[in-house]
């Protein structure tokens, strides 16, 4: 559903060219949890980037279920990733004045539909992250682990061809972590596919496959098949 | 030693015999440890003359007499105190990897740089299988051993990644040293 073919991405840093991704190509299937590996600069969040249409590519070409998201507008991209992308972050990135199911109904308050229209369904999707009496918190009511979950139903509240989660668990302790990639692995068995980054293996075990980056290149690529040995 | 009271405990929980002992250890342990019958029923006569076990004859048809075991007073006491006294010895630091570390050429780190990553490659695999494995285990129902398979597993994974994450410190100080030379 996403293809990359000789991805590459580079920039200037003064009078130094920068490659943060040396061709690289890649097929992220249909209900994958694909995981990227690699240590800080190694390219993966100019990766993540790329996949969620945040950036385009120097080089090469990135495909969404065979649509072109190189060489296209930034406000056909922006739509793009509004429409098609669920973004989850290390800090959440939730706003403070608003409340869970306020913060839930952003991306579609965003996209023009009232409030009134939305809200049953952000409703719903708390509930399902088990936060069904948190529904009128606001952030600095909850945990990190309560927040991060806020942060997943606002992510699927577009019904997202892909989620994508940048260090989703970097900031929460181990049972937490674990408590976030259960849910994420219940959505992956209802078919979410889902690509993460992360430096840390713990987190990375979770998915169907892991790939590794090492320099802007693609350089190790395990599966073992999509489903729980 | 522990075998001994892995077999202490099982029969602290009911009175077997020497087959459903082996089952048994095989069930709570044997994804981490395998015994065969021989070093059971060793285990067994040597707790029988410590006076930890006794145990009982039960007639069978056609067949020799066969013995039911159950832990004795003074087994549960040692059992006890063996349970409330926490490890004393930290991990042995005893890795094959080591030893080929130990034997790496100084001059030329090359190949053992290609092996530090396949091992963390290997390693990761590992961890994705029984990540897989762990999560699988916590969508069914819960049976009285789940917790503590889950601890053992998260135990598993927690050194796997130690592994992980000493390789690439390996590979950092290893990658340091050729470029002071």
């Amino acid at each position: 559903m996403i293809e990359l073919k000789n991805a590459s991405k580079s920039y200037k840093q003064g009078s130094r060219e920068v490659h943060a991704l040396r061709n690289v190509s890649l097929t992220i299937r249909k209900g994958e949890f694909l995981s990227i590996m690699g240590p800080s600069g190694s390219g993966k969040s100019t990766l993540l980037n790329l996949v969620g249409g945040l950036d385009q590519p120097s080089q090469g070409e990135i495909f969404m279920d065979g649509k072109p998201l190189h060489g296209i507008s930034d406000d056909e991209l922006t739509l793009i990733r509004r429409r098609r992308v669920g973004f989850i972050f290390q800090f959440f990135n939730l706003l403070p004045i608003l409340t869970a199911v306020e913060n839930v109904s952003l991306p579609l308050l965003l996209e023009g539909t009232p409030f009134n229209q939305i809200q049953p369904r952000a409703v719903e999707l708390l509930n399902q992250m088990g936060l069904g009496n948190r529904v009128e918190h606001r952030p600095e009511q909850l945990s990190g682990g309560e927040m991060q979950r806020v942060a997943i139903a606002r992510a699927l509240v577009t019904n997202p061809a892909v989620l994508l989660a940048d260090e989703p668990t970097g900031n929460l302790d181990s049972h937490t972590s674990e408590e976030i990639f259960m849910l994420l692995k219940t959505l992956h068995d209802k078919g979410q596919t889902i690509v993460m980054v992360t430096h840390d293996p713990r987190a990375a075990a979770y998915g169907s496959r892991i790939i590794t980056l090492k320099d802007g290149s693609l350089s190790e690529d395990i599966a073992i098949g999509g489903q729980a040995a | 030693m522990s075998v001994k009271y892995a077999m202490l405990g099982i029969l602290a929980q009911k009175d077997l015999h020497g087959y459903e002992l082996k089952s048994s250890f095989d069930e709570k342990v044997g994804e981490f440890w395998s015994l065969n019958y021989g070093q059971i029923y060793t285990t067994l006569d040597r707790l029988e003359k410590e006076d930890l076990v006794t145990y009982d004859r039960q007639a069978q048809d056609k067949r020799p007499d066969r013995k039911i075991y159950s832990i004795t007073r003074k087994g549960r006491k040692e059992l006890d105190e063996w349970l409330a006294t926490p490890v004393n010895r930290v991990r042995a630091l005893r890795d094959e990897f080591f030893v080929k570390l130990v034997f790496m050429d100084k001059d030329d780190p090359a190949p053992v740089l290609e092996l530090i990553e396949k091992q963390k490659a290997l390693y990761l695999k590992q961890m994705n299988r029984l990540t897989l494995q762990k999560v699988a285990l916590k969508k069914q129902p819960k049976k009285p051993d789940t917790l503590t398979t889950e601890l053992l597993m998260d135990a598993g994974l927690f050194h796997a990644e130690a592994d992980i994450k000493w390789l690439t410190l390996c590979e950092s100080k290893i990658k340091a040293a050729m470029k002071s030379k």
